[in-house]
């Protein structure tokens, strides 16, 4: 046919994928990153930059709401597509892709250099109609029945601080700055964030400019008053712990004021992914001591992988990854020690990984074990760098012990980020440290200090799991 | 005093700078690819790795721009823009062989100028989408740029003293005989790094860092952000070729033709440095212009010292 149609089809083969995860999908962000790895698709760091937006895990109705900002900040031709089953991630892509060159092929003009503003309530109801229907086209898995979210929204379940009450209305009511704050802040993101935040503050404001507020002023270090942007950044952030949100306040790069919050962990019905082992051990079923090394190897690979990443050390985060989905898929000791082994030598003799970021977030083990925090960042007893070379060590460790076979001590309940049997989970204690670490942080540092830490949503839920296994 | 090119000369010139972008990007891609997947199962396996540059172009080229609220589009399309069109104007006074397109008797100071407007084309770029995270890589271009540009212009400006001259094409005439390399090796190896700084790519690349999402770039869509990607790998190849001419010994070298050695040095220079990125994390200019400052600035200062002492007893 004609050559137009014919590029614009082969430009979709390899869409570029932006990965959300949802908290307690964890396994489904793995496996997505591994379909797409292996279909050498490259990987979008930022919704404009994506073709493809995949959703990892079933979205609670208030998640509605920034998901779709995030999926209308992407260019056309966007789809956006949910995977709830690990079995049906080859599958939901490939339908993806299909949809893409379809769309790719022929473009709806109308639609071309369009304005993306998240206040018109017009546009919004608009994007909502639409990705109504790729949900009902890839809805992802057959086991989920296509249901109305609209309606659901409703009758969600209340009690996610406050989001559920209102995300169920259409229109944006633009007076009320509290009802905004809720959901709007949850828009993260990727710098939309700028022209996101006002809502909450445009009571305030002193002029505005294509109905945004202007900045807000206020006292800098050195007591200089200067312009102040509330930035929230969050879940669909590139290498960012899943689920977390930072209410950022920012002058210049410098962050003034931080409130952690998250995306609502699904409560009880999954165990936390990385902490398994320990916590199948605990009630009672036969863990071997090596798959728990295995799992506990692959979450430090993982939060390895995470921090060079955002440090920007590409080519090792990448191959972090890689191990950590060899490690996963059970490759023996001797079969991958060799680049494991090589990998993380270079991170340990790395100068200049070192003189890059050590000294950041800097967090003693007394001030640690006031706050609760177990696990290797107590164990660190010092700055991000410590704690990297503390997970760069339990790796080399649980290495030793890959492929043990002797069952796993039902005692032993230290998971990848502390003590199991602890009052609180060990990422709400990691959670609480945040704020105290992050102020007076410049925006890449404190992006390395959260890497540092890695706190695993998923844990939050798990409360009452561990405390059934020890009644 | 080497002859002027022929006019056709200034059409081929960014031709050849986007093929040359391409191939690096190339090699870039293929060099990942052993990271993120392992090594490529055959020839044919590494070739399709080395088309990832072009199937991107064509991504970007299929998408749909959207516009960001109240952006100035002007601005932020300016400053898109200007960082090709700063590489090919800068790319104007590199020698090929022993011809440039244009070699005036002030052309390592226009090197240096284009490469001040790379400056303006990413604070535009970081500024025009009103965006937190793009504004945020606008500033930290501002700050990359503080930290290597005082450095840099020691390491040029050491080059064109021992040329005593700041026509290009008497640079690469002076080192007829003995590269500049081996008796201004600091200021080489400021000059690299300050190389990679210019273009923003590699250890370097913090003003589009990951952590900010894309920084700078992190509204860009289609079109736009194939330019300004695009640009930023012309930037590296000019950048990196232009090492050839003032430390290199441009054209000269045995049996080969002038424009052949060029050639060799630069890809050799590019291959050097996509080779070296693997090394190293992007330096965060908090940490780096303390090092710039405290130990790049004095070495180019003594490498310079040295270097007049040499040229005015000559």
């Amino acid at each position: 046919m004609d050559l137009r149609g014919f590029l614009r089809r082969t430009a979709m083969q390899r869409p570029a994928v932006l990965t959300v995860a949802l908290p307690g999908a964890t396994q489904l962000r793995l496996a997505v990153e591994a379909e797409v790895r292996g279909r050498e698709w490259p990987t979008a760091s930022a919704p404009a930059a994506a073709d493809l937006l995949v959703v990892c895990g079933a979205p609670e109705p208030e998640d509605r709401e920034w998901l779709d900002c995030i999926k209308r900040s992407m260019p056309e031709p966007a789809v956006r597509i949910m995977v709830e089953e690990t079995g049906h991630v080859a599958h939901a892509l490939d339908r993806a892709r299909r949809e893409l060159t379809g769309r790719a092929a022929t473009p709806r003009e109308h639609e071309a250099d369009r304005q993306w503003d998240p206040t018109a309530g017009g546009s919004g109801a608009h994007a909502h109609g639409d990705d109504h229907d790729h949900r009902a086209h890839h809805g992802s898995s057959p086991s989920q029945a296509p249901d109305d979210h609209g309606r659901r929204h409703q009758s969600a379940d209340q009690g996610h601080d406050g989001h559920a009450t209102h995300l169920g209305q259409e229109g944006h009511e633009r007076h009320d700055p509290d009802d905004h704050d809720g959901h709007m802040d949850h828009m993260d993101q990727e710098g939309h964030a700028g022209h996101m935040d006002h809502m909450g503050h445009d009571m305030h404001a002193m002029g505005e400019v294509a109905g945004l507020a202007m900045a807000e002023r206020g006292d800098d270090r050195d007591e200089l008053r200067l312009d102040q942007l509330h930035v929230p950044i969050g879940p669909g952030l590139p290498d960012w712990p899943t689920g977390l949100i930072l209410r950022l306040t920012l002058q210049g790069d410098v962050v003034q004021g931080v409130e952690v919050d998250h995306l609502p962990a699904p409560p009880g019905h999954r165990m936390p992914f990385w902490d398994e082992p320990w916590l199948r051990a605990a009630q009672g079923e036969e863990v071997s001591s090596g798959s728990a090394a295995r799992q506990r190897c692959a979450a430090h690979l993982d939060s390895v992988g995470r921090l060079l990443a955002v440090v920007g050390w590409h080519d090792v985060a990448a191959r972090c990854r890689r191990l950590r989905d060899e490690v996963l898929s059970g490759a023996s000791r001797l079969g991958i020690s060799r680049e494991l082994g090589g990998v993380l030598r270079g991170v340990e003799r790395s100068r200049v990984l070192r003189w890059s970021i050590a000294g950041l977030g800097e967090l003693p083990s007394s001030r640690a074990g006031e706050s609760g925090v177990t696990g290797p960042a107590l164990a660190a007893n010092g700055d991000s760098y410590d704690r990297l070379r503390m997970w760069v060590d339990e790796i080399e460790r649980a290495l030793e012990v890959l492929d043990d076979e002797r069952p796993l001590t039902p005692g032993e309940l230290t998971g990848p980020r502390g003590r199991l049997d602890g009052e609180q989970p060990p990422s709400r204690a990691l959670l609480d440290i945040l704020p105290e670490l992050l102020t007076g942080a410049e925006f890449a540092c404190a992006r390395i200090i959260v890497a540092s830490l890695d706190p695993d949503i998923d844990e939050l839920a798990l409360t009452p799991v561990s405390g059934a296994a020890h009644a | 005093m080497p002859d002027a090119a022929p006019l056709w000369a200034t059409v081929i010139l960014p031709v050849a700078l986007a093929v040359a972008a391409v191939i690096t990007a190339g090699l870039d891609a293929v060099v990942s690819g052993v990271a993120e997947r392992g090594h490529a199962g055959s020839v044919g396996e590494a070739g399709r790795r080395a088309m990832a540059p072009l199937r991107e172009a064509l991504r970007l080229l299929v998408q749909q721009p959207r516009r960001t609220t109240a952006a100035d589009r002007l601005l932020e399309r300016l400053g898109v823009v200007l960082v090709p069109v700063a590489a090919v104007l800068a790319g104007a006074v590199l020698p090929w062989g022993f011809r440039s397109v244009s070699d005036p008797s002030v052309g390592v100071v226009w090197f240096n100028t284009m490469e001040a407007l790379a400056w303006a084309a990413v604070w535009l770029a970081g500024w025009g989408p009103n965006s937190a995270l793009s504004l945020i890589g606008g500033y930290r271009f501002l700050a990359q740029g503080l930290a290597y540009e005082l450095p840099h212009m020691f390491a040029i400006t050491t080059a064109a003293l021992g040329a005593e001259s700041l026509r290009v094409g008497d640079v690469v005439a002076a080192q007829d005989g003995l590269w500049f390399v081996v008796w201004m090796p600091v200021a080489f190896v400021v000059y690299l790094l300050s190389a990679l700084a210019m273009a923003f790519w590699g250890p370097f690349e913090y003003p589009l860092a990951r952590d900010a999402a894309g920084g700078a770039a992190v509204e860009l869509t289609g079109v736009d952000r194939l330019v300004l990607l695009g640009g930023r790998w012309m930037l590296l190849v000019v950048t990196a070729g232009f090492s050839v001419p003032l430390f290199l010994g441009g054209g000269h070298g045995p049996l080969l033709p002038g424009w052949a050695w060029t050639l060799l040095k630069t890809a050799a220079v590019l291959a050097l440095l996509v080779a070296g990125r693997r090394l190293l994390p992007t330096l965060r200019m908090e940490r780096y212009t303390e090092l710039a400052w405290m130990v790049l600035v004095p070495l180019t200062l003594l490498q310079a010292l040295v270097v007049a002492i040499v040229v005015l007893n000559r």
